[in-house]
């Protein structure tokens, strides 16, 4: 009796130490990849960002994102062993630290890609130059015109172009907008060319489009309301970024002007302080189109890029660790990056062969983002054109619409296709 | 001409907004003889330390009252400290003093709240009057109330009372104030108190009127200048009155569609054209002794 | 025997400006040969803005040492210059030194008008002038944009455009940073040339007193303007070449409180002495650089400029450069 036992102890000792690994295995989620035994430690793969941090606004959670995902790829044995070493340059929104920043990254430390970039102006500033050194630019924030229009540089934001259009297009449909004004600001990069791309789509449709530009500096917005209350409107687009567009509303708001007009809003609406700060004035009344997908999404990507950053996340002056879009974007970027350099033989990761395997990026599927998403092979990339409506309800956001595809001017869409690209 | 009225009130609305800083600063340069180029900044800050105190669930109208405390004493602290030492200095030096206040504020204002989208709400900002097409909320109509009354009480201070008094002598020469027998400490901490007080008080109504960022409110203190110089730097009614023009010149640019997008630089060219006006009869100063 | 001791005290005198000249030489051809070669592209471009706004330090320190009066608008005219060179750069294939002396002059004469009604008022009046023409010079080029080949006065191409073309003997970024020395030491000498004749006299007596300054008869307007076009001329030198240098220019660089940091910094730095201009340049570009190279927050620069700017006005107002040339003649005094 005792051998027995004993025996059917030891043959179960394999069956336990199985189950046992499996368990181990399983208590390990897979945040970033195939998880490793060691974390890696053989020669380090450089990748290297430029944000806005310090300044009028912070665009670097995007970074932060990207730099989590990175601890996580390097706690579980790197790219083959070879763990990613990630340099974040803070580029203070000025031109020159831009350009600066690229120098030291590009020339200096030699980067093999830079991956999570979020600025108004370095892509502006260092686009040349990326072109030149003939490195890629994986960026997750993109807001200006020469973002889109690079070789080598793709994001996986939207941008302010398929943002306004997008929610002008929904209006159109659902609202039965006819006469839109959009207000922006004056930055010919920026506000004045998405203004004008919605001008021109409305155009197209028969339909009316009348700018309202403004300088960003400006301390009244109240006069800026009345310009656009003064053109006739019957939607007003709010083509801003979110402390300038809370600026607008509230100005709005004490003119109570929420339901003479229909109220839509680009992607910077669509943050998780906006419900609170606008108050319940606006529940109900503002539609803010969004550039991803939902913060709360409840897609296995989304709840991977949730864990991860509760588990790797953590901000320093070079990265505000928040839960935005932009970190979104920033996951969905490294994401890409490192799948991507998965495929490729560790000991030939450099910049040619990254490049190289970067352009060759197709049909990226994600729950994070609406629709796949595809590097392109032209001059310009505005890989990200769809997205959701949301409205703000209830100290939170509710959904209007699901993942739509927005109608982009022809010079941007990729000449190559996979569903609709 | 009913969109002219609009943009007429409207205009007054944001001129109230630069006479109020404007009135604070040329009331200190009259008690003080110092130009606080700073005077943002403070206001900011008392701005964004009452909004932080309301955030963590304070007492409201005591984050105020914190938030304004603040000021008074940041200011005050500068009256008493580093001003005296610059009792000899040209104007021009007491005023780039407060220059590095400004930035002392600046970089730890921006390093403690950076950029976010935040907003300042009084409970002012719920009322409000419907007057002729245009809605004016009670915060509005409260920071031109202010303005006037304080314009008004400190011009009669300065003029009737013997403290008033006091400051015009401390401004126009400190040590001789000082050998004369008035008690010149005394007088300087109220007039700087008084400064930081004002300063508080429109910091808070600009964060909530205008927007709740540091840099944004330090340099709000540029077009309050301008209606300060308008002002020649010596008549409180003046700036006041300069104040609102600005303003209004502002806003009616809005109408005129090729002006429109220059129309922030109305108090820098006002300003302008105003020294020119002033001092056209003047031959010429010279300068040997400020 | 007294004779020949008198004659050695002449021979080897013991005169501390002789020493700093051959030093401050010494240090420049270091910095032109050596400096550039040792550098990373980082630190290279991060010199080369440095030296620009050496140039632009000097313009503002002109005024200041010279006649007493702060500038707060040197920034914007560097703007200025900046527009007008990339304009005329961008209207044909001009040699780069056209451009440099058209944005130059420009300058000088924007100067000049915005020291025009300083020529009758106190020195307060003038800064606060300075500073609302920064101001309007922000909302006037944010409307207007820097030029990039588009077509038109305005020269602005909403979709992009070309990026100015460099000198012919700073091509690369080591021969742009040694064309900047150049230029920077250029101006340096133009200052001194002035300081050292007739306006430099002229400057002085007017610091002294301008009732004595007519008395003596020496035309005040004259060389009030004078001053504010030399500095405006330097300025906007400084602006063609930081539009060389990068190639194009953005509206978002200048706004007003660049000019008040600026003038801030070159008191820190030192106003009366062109080693009080080169460590502006070093203040104003590489400190915030260094800081950041440690992983320090942008805004504590502020802090600490702000700080050094309450210090130096009051217990230095020779600034950092005026403490260590003191510092240098007491120890050369000692040996």
């Amino acid at each position: 009796m005792k051998t027995n036992r004993s025996k059917t102890w030891l043959h179960s000792l394999p069956l336990l130490g199985l189950l046992y690994g499996c368990q181990v295995l399983a208590a390990e989620p897979t945040l970033c990849g195939p998880t490793g035994a060691a974390p890696a430690s053989g020669t380090p793969i450089l990748v290297g960002a430029i944000v806005g941090k310090t300044g009028p606004d912070d665009f670097s959670s995007a970074a932060a994102a990207a730099r989590a995902y990175f601890k996580c790829v390097n706690a579980n044995g790197g790219i083959g062993g070879r763990p990613i070493e990630y340099v974040i340059e803070d580029d203070k929104w000025n031109p020159e630290t831009a350009a600066q920043a690229a120098s030291k990254l590009v020339k200096d430390r030699k980067v093999v890609a830079l991956v999570g970039s979020g600025s108004f102006i370095e892509m502006s500033v260092n686009a040349k130059l990326y072109e030149e050194e003939k490195v890629i630019s994986m960026a997750s924030a993109c807001a200006v015109r020469e973002c889109f229009e690079a070789r080598n540089i793709a994001t996986t934001n939207q941008g302010p172009l398929p943002s306004n259009l997008g929610a002008v297009q929904w209006s159109v449909r659902k609202q039965g907008s006819k006469r839109v004004a959009c207000i922006g600001l004056n930055i010919p990069s920026n506000g004045v060319w998405s203004c004008d791309a919605v001008n021109d789509w409305l155009k197209q449709q028969g339909l009316e489009g009348v700018s309202v530009v403004f300088d960003p500096a400006a301390a009244d917005f109240t006069g800026v309301i009345l310009e656009a209350m003064a053109a006739n409107p019957d939607t007003i687009l709010l083509n801003l970024p979110a402390g300038a567009g809370l600026g607008v509303l509230k100005a709005a708001q004490e003119q109570d002007l929420r339901d003479q007009y229909k109220w839509i809003a680009a992607t910077p609406l669509y943050d998780s302080k906006i419900p609170a700060a606008l108050g319940d004035y606006w529940d109900g009344h503002l539609a803010v189109q969004i550039e991803l997908t939902r913060l709360d999404g409840q897609g296995p990507d989304a709840k991977r890029w949730r864990a991860l950053m509760a588990k790797y996340g953590v901000g320093d002056s070079r990265a505000s660790n928040r839960i935005d879009t932009f970190s979104q974007a920033g996951f969905v970027s490294a994401n890409i990056f490192v799948e991507t350099l998965r495929k490729l033989d560790p000991n030939q990761i450099d910049r040619a062969s990254v490049s190289e395997a970067l352009r060759g990026v197709k049909d990226y599927h994600t729950d994070l983002l609406c629709a796949p998403w595809t590097f392109g092979t032209g001059n310009k990339h505005m890989a990200n054109h769809a997205g959701m409506m949301v409205q703000v309800k209830d100290l939170g956001y509710g959904d209007l619409e699901g993942c739509f595809e927005v109608e982009i001017p022809a010079i941007y869409r990729q000449v190559e296709s996979g569903q609709g690209a | 001409m009913n969109s002219y009225l609009i943009f007429l009130l409207a205009g007054l609305a944001i001129g109230s907004i630069y006479a109020l800083s404007g009135v604070g600063l040329v009331m200190l340069y009259r008690a003080t003889g110092v130009l606080n180029l700073a005077y943002g900044a403070i206001g900011a800050a008392a701005a964004l330390i009452s909004w932080q105190l309301d955030q963590w669930g304070g007492f409201t109208p005591l984050c105020w009252l914190a938030g304004i405390a603040v000021a008074g004493l940041i200011s005050l602290g500068y009256g008493l400290l580093i001003s005296p030492r610059l009792e000899h200095r040209e104007p021009v030096i007491k005023a780039m003093a407060t220059l590095g206040v400004l930035l002392i504020l600046l970089g730890l204002l921006y390093s403690l709240w950076p950029a976010n989208p935040r907003r300042l709400n009084l409970p002012s900002d719920a009322i409000a009057f419907n007057m002729m097409g245009v809605r004016l909320t009670l915060t509005r109509l409260l920071a031109f109330i202010t303005t006037l009354l304080l314009t008004a009480a400190i011009t009669l201070f300065l003029a009737r009372t013997r403290i008033g008094l006091l400051m015009r002598a401390l401004a126009s020469h400190r040590q001789l104030s000082a050998i004369v027998g008035i008690r010149v400490i005394r007088i300087e901490v109220l007039a700087w108190s008084i400064s930081g007080v004002m300063a508080g008080i429109s910091g808070i109504l600009l964060g909530a009127l205008v927007r709740l960022d540091a840099g944004a409110l330090t340099f709000l203190v540029i077009p309050a200048l301008a209606a300060a110089i308008i002002g020649g730097l010596q008549s409180l009614a003046l700036t006041l009155a300069a104040g609102l023009l600005i303003g209004v010149v502002e806003s009616l640019c809005t109408l005129l569609p090729t002006l429109s997008s220059y129309r922030s630089a109305t108090p820098f060219i006002l300003a302008v054209l105003a020294i020119f006006w002033l001092q056209r009869n003047n031959r010429l100063l010279f300068a040997s002794h400020q | 025997m007294t004779h020949t001791l008198q004659n050695s005290a002449v021979t080897h005198p013991a005169d501390p400006r002789q020493a700093l000249k051959w030093l401050a030489f010494g240090a420049l051809a270091l910095l032109l040969v050596l400096v550039p070669e040792g550098l990373s592209a980082y630190w290279l471009r991060v010199a080369t803005t440095a030296a620009i706004y050496t140039l632009a330090a000097a313009s503002l320190s002109l005024l200041y040492a010279r006649l007493g009066l702060v500038s707060l608008a040197q920034v914007a005219l560097v703007g200025v210059g900046g527009w007008v060179s990339l304009r005329v750069a961008h209207s044909g294939h001009w040699p780069f030194e056209l451009s440099l002396l058209a944005g130059g002059i420009v300058a000088g004469l924007a100067g000049m008008l915005v020291g025009l009604p300083a020529l009758r008022l106190r020195g307060l009046y003038l800064a606060l002038i300075t500073l609302m023409a920064a101001a309007g010079f922000n909302v006037l080029i944010t409307a207007v944009q820097f030029p990039n080949g588009g077509e038109g006065l305005r020269g602005f191409n909403p979709a992009g455009g070309t990026l100015m073309v460099r000198p012919w003997l700073g091509q690369s970024d080591i021969g742009m940073f040694r064309y900047c020395v150049i230029v920077a030491g250029m101006g340096f000498l133009l200052i001194e040339w002035h300081r050292r004749s007739r306006p430099g006299r002229a400057w002085a007596l007017i610091r002294k007193g301008e009732a004595c300054a007519m008395a003596a008869g020496i035309n005040v307007s004259l060389y009030k303007s004078w001053a504010f076009c030399l500095a405006g001329f330097l300025a906007g030198i400084a602006g063609a070449l930081l539009a060389a240098s990068l190639g194009t220019l953005d509206a978002r660089s200048f706004p007003a409180s660049e000019s008040i940091m600026l003038a801030a910094l070159s008191i820190v730095g030192g106003a009366y002495s062109f080693l009080g201009a080169i460590i502006t340049g070093v203040l104003y570009r590489v400190f915030p650089a260094f800081l950041d190279n440690l992983g320090m927050a942008g805004d504590l620069s502020y802090v600490i400029f702000g700080i050094a700017l309450l210090h130096t006005l009051i217990i230095a107002p020779q600034g950092i450069a005026g403490q260590l040339l003191t510092q240098w003649q007491h120890w050369r005094a000692r040996r």
